[in-house]
């Protein structure tokens, strides 16, 4: 499942956001789009998930450009999670998480083993299993953010992609939702892009970093060689020291 | 199961809708009528109230569900045929085919009506490259509803005295002097359109989720929401072109529906709606034909007495909500 932009011009309302990208998305790994609000990361995941077209180049998956894919095939294999979803009034954890099972379904194809599998299996792994039957609305944020994750994940694609998945939640929830993200990347080998706000997490977790200026691409590579304070300075106009993480030893951002 | 207390109510008001009037009836008389097709009870059923109550029931139906489809497909509490003009659209239409003499069947020539204020409404509100936001389309709606209603108005000028009087009763949503062959038409094509909906049920609850993830689930979604509010539309026109533009039957049955079911599925949801809204109207009219002692009300007058501080309450909750 290679997931990579050839030459992709990103724009809305005739401003240009991105200009001529050219980035692979590593197979198996977590990736994590960074850079300052309004940069365009957003624009980034949506155009990797063929929501929005184009203006230049090509997102290809698997080689094959995803406008030119039928969406329903193209959702067997990628799904995306957008930021801040909305979900209908007085909806059970269980009933949105099924309808993660919707590209695997026809409109009169029964509810099948597997459908009920994937379901389980997701719910366990955001570990919300025992609130099945509980409204969305009584969740806390961090339980209802991990609920919409276990609605992508039942869609059992071997490629997520998740726009700000962690922007609404406190620290605690963050690191859940990162955490199990990664396990779940770990485990089965769901290759994850996401995009992040938080430098220190997003080193982290992540075994890529794409990190954005206004200016277009800054830095892509691994997180210690994208976390540099040139390229924080570039992107963000932030100076900075960056440290060891006294914890895992990735890079920790420390502004000045 | 509290989809049942929904079919209680329907069967307690199509039993009083049959009763009472400006003429009541007891029980019995019904019930001999009924069982052996003789005396007052068989006349009442047989030609009088029967095929009312059926086409009542059947058009308060179909405007349940359109109003049901149009506020999930735009994820609007206030995005309804009725709200949104397309049921006005329909009304002129008809309008306008009896002032011109134009003889076509009235169920199409509600829909054209309706198709051509729902074009209109997407037309105007459409901006190059930018979603548009319901609440756009519904406001945008509004104005069109009152460019029709104002069309059929000056259209009823050009009618005879006798034709105008039945034209604007018509034109407020009236069940008056209806026949089997109106009853047959709604629940007929009531049900292929029911049938239609259903069917979109599975797309509907991926589209309800959002466009965006609703397009990372694989859903085609612009030509989705045409073929629903193609749906929705043909539900409404088949509800008008027998019952004229009742209003707020569309706007109120979707939630009112829930409110009495309970219902969380969606497939439930939409049935409710369809029950709720034949509840209505039904009891609508029967309100309006026993209100004033000697005069037949329309039965649109008692569901805009009901419907517009309806409508009131929800864009205060809207405002509330900040959504406007």
């Amino acid at each position: 499942m290679s997931l990579r932009t050839e030459g992709l011009s990103l724009g809305y309302d005739r401003r240009s956001v991105i200009e001529g990208l050219d980035l692979e998305v590593p197979e198996g790994q977590m990736t994590a789009i960074l850079g300052p609000n309004g940069c365009g990361k957003s624009t980034l995941l949506k155009a990797l998930a063929r929501l929005i077209q184009p203006v230049a180049g090509r997102v290809l998956l698997d080689g094959t450009d995803v406008h030119r894919t039928n969406t329903r095939m193209l959702a067997r294999r990628m799904a995306i999670l957008p930021q801040a979803p909305v979900a209908p009034e007085g909806i059970s954890v269980g009933d949105l998480v099924r309808r993660g099972r919707t590209p695997w379904r026809g409109a009169l194809s029964p509810w099948r083993e597997a459908d009920a599998q994937a379901c389980a299996s997701a719910l366990e792994a955001v570990g919300l299993g025992e609130l099945e039957e509980r409204p969305l609305n009584e969740l806390s944020g961090g339980q209802r953010q991990r609920a919409w994750i276990a609605l992508v994940l039942a869609q059992t694609t071997p490629l997520l992609l998740l726009d700000e998945p962690t922007t609404f939640l406190d620290l605690v929830h963050q690191i859940e939702v990162l955490g199990l993200l990664r396990r779940r990347n770990r485990e089965t080998g769901l290759t994850v892009v996401s995009v992040l706000h938080d430098l220190n997490l997003a080193a982290r977790y992540s075994d890529q970093l794409v990190l954005l200026g206004r200016e277009g691409l800054v830095a892509v590579g691994a997180p210690a060689d994208v976390l540099v304070p040139e390229h924080l300075k570039t992107a963000f106009g932030l100076s900075a020291q960056v440290v060891p993480d006294p914890v895992t030893g990735t890079p920790m951002v420390i502004p000045l | 199961m509290r989809g049942l207390l929904l079919v209680v109510l329907l069967l307690g008001a199509t039993l009083a809708a049959l009763l009472l009037g400006q003429v009541s009836m007891p029980f019995s008389m019904l019930w001999e009528g009924l069982t052996t097709g003789q005396g007052p009870g068989a006349m009442v059923i047989g030609n009088i109230r029967g095929p009312r109550v059926l086409t009542g029931l059947g058009a308060g139906a179909v405007l349940g569900l359109s109003g049901a489809l149009f506020q999930t497909v735009l994820r609007n509490p206030l995005a309804a045929p009725d709200v949104m003009g397309f049921t006005s659209g329909a009304g002129l239409a008809i309008i306008a085919a009896i002032a011109f003499g134009f003889s076509a069947p009235m169920p199409l020539v509600a829909a054209a009506g309706g198709a051509v204020a729902a074009l209109l409404v997407a037309g105007l509100s459409w901006r190059p490259g930018h979603a548009t936001p319901p609440l756009t389309l519904i406001l945008v709606g509004l104005g069109i509803g009152f460019l029709c209603s104002a069309f059929s108005t000056f259209l009823m000028t050009l009618l005879p005295h006798a034709e105008a009087v039945e034209a604007q009763r018509w034109l407020t949503g009236s069940l008056a002097a209806r026949n089997w062959t109106h009853a047959a038409q709604v629940w007929g094509l009531g049900l292929v359109l029911v049938i239609a909906a259903l069917a979109q049920v599975r797309v509907l609850s991926a589209l309800e989720l959002g466009e965006e993830l609703a397009a990372g689930l694989g859903i085609g979604v612009e030509r989705v929401r045409w073929t629903l509010a193609a749906t929705g539309v043909l539900l409404a026109a088949a509800g008008v072109a027998v019952a004229g533009p009742v209003p707020f039957v569309a706007l109120m049955s979707g939630p009112l529906g829930q409110r009495i079911t309970g219902a969380r599925s969606l497939a439930g949801r939409l049935l409710s709606a369809a029950g709720a809204g034949a509840l209505v109207l039904v009891l609508a009219d029967l309100a309006a034909r026993g209100a004033v002692p000697g005069l037949q009300l329309p039965a649109g007058v008692t569901t805009g007495i009901l419907g517009a501080p309806y409508l009131l309450w929800r864009l205060s909750r809207e405002m509330e909500r900040g959504g406007l």
